[in-house]
């Protein structure tokens, strides 16, 4: 069963909040730019409590996160903005799965110290479907309808045409 | 049932581009020393045509849902073509659908060529094996058992080429009791195969009989 990985990305712009102050409670907020992923398996239905093993770039051989997706298929993570290069995202669930690669984005000079929110994402990603993977996820329905039809007729062609010389 | 790529480790692909070599080269050999090795072509390539769509029909069986296989029928139908269909069959599959991967090609193919060529070896025992039975109902027993055994030991492989590679930064457990869970939804499937199996060679033994005799 091939599977479709959709990636949707969070891009929220980063930078220090207030931070609130009472009875020695301290609460801090920061708004940090995270990827979500959603596992399908082809057939449409979700990838419900795969297992997700997160590989940061430049190091494919130490998991750097590992989680499993919720019902939903779905997954996130806040990737580290001082390791840009290509993440690569694997989701694997009783011998099928996939892996996606994922670019992050070099992350900007620390935002400067003003009462307005700098809003330059801290970490810049994008998607890029790995086509060694999944080859089939460039096509559009209407070409992979005619390939598939393609192959079927060629198929059927070399019947008739084996059938034709015996009688 | 097909392995994706980069689910199994580099050695155990190259394995099984062995063995589909070895298992290619017997068939085609087999299929040579016929007296008409074409004669048989016509009814190969459809069926591997009907496999190649089968893999696109989705039964489900709660929890998971599952596709057909056909390995067990063309196994039946076909004798030693059902292996060079059935890497045809998964080639396209893996190129146009997306099912499988080339990489692992080779163990697919042989995951489910070499339980057809046993299913074929099933039915064709039906003449020795099967005497006490009265005829129509030989053949459809024995078109059932070929159908049923061809996908479920194609499914035993399966689980057994997971289970004995799962990376060891998975958490095992839940791998082991997922992958369980999906070859036990692989019984029914077998049965519903088995059925159809067995309904197809009914029909062509009355329609055409001498088509079983391959």
């Amino acid at each position: 069963m091939r599977l479709n990985l959709v990636l949707a990305f969070a891009l929220i712009g980063a930078g220090w909040g207030l931070p609130l102050l009472a009875h020695g409670v301290e609460l801090e907020h920061r708004q940090v730019s995270s990827v979500e992923i959603v596992a399908r398996f082809d057939s449409g239905e979700p990838m419900a409590q795969a297992q997700v093993l997160v590989y940061a770039a430049g190091n494919p051989s130490e998991v750097w996160q590992q989680g499993t997706t919720d019902d939903q298929g779905r997954f996130s993570f806040v990737p580290d903005a001082t390791l840009p290069g290509n993440w690569e995202v694997m989701v694997r669930q009783a011998g099928h799965g996939a892996i996606a690669t994922i670019p992050v984005g070099a992350a900007p000079a620390a935002p400067a110290n003003g009462s307005e929110p700098d809003m330059t994402p801290g970490v810049e990603v994008g998607s890029a479907p790995n086509s060694l993977i999944s080859p089939s996820t460039t096509l559009s329905p209407v070409q992979r309808g005619i390939t598939i039809g393609s192959v079927i007729w060629g198929l059927i062609g070399t019947g008739l045409f084996f059938a034709r010389g015996k009688r | 049932m097909h392995i994706p790529d980069g689910i199994l480790p580099a050695q155990v692909c190259a394995a099984g581009y062995a063995i589909t070599g070895l298992a290619t080269w017997y068939s085609l050999r087999q299929i040579n020393r016929r007296p008409d090795p074409t004669a048989e072509i016509p009814k190969a390539s459809l069926l591997t045509a009907a496999f190649f769509v089968a893999s696109s029909i989705y039964i489900p069986v709660p929890p998971a849902s599952v596709h057909l296989i056909l390995n067990g029928l063309l196994g039946v139908m076909l004798g030693y073509f059902a292996f060079p269909a059935i890497l045809i069959g998964l080639f396209f599959q893996a190129l146009v659908i997306g099912h499988g991967g080339i990489t692992t090609l080779g163990v697919n193919a042989a995951m489910m060529g070499i339980p057809a060529m046993l299913a074929y070896h099933i039915f064709q025992s039906r003449n020795t094996l099967g005497k006490v039975l009265t005829e129509p109902t030989r053949t459809g027993l024995f078109a059932f058992l070929g159908g049923t055994l061809g996908l479920g030991i194609a499914a035993l492989i399966f689980l057994a080429l997971i289970i004995f590679n799962i990376p060891a930064e998975l958490d095992a457990g839940a791998e082991r009791a997922a992958i369980l869970a999906l070859s036990i939804a692989h019984v029914p499937l077998a049965l519903i195969e088995g059925l159809f199996t067995a309904m197809l060679v009914l029909f062509v033994r009355r329609v055409k009989p001498e088509l079983l005799e391959g």
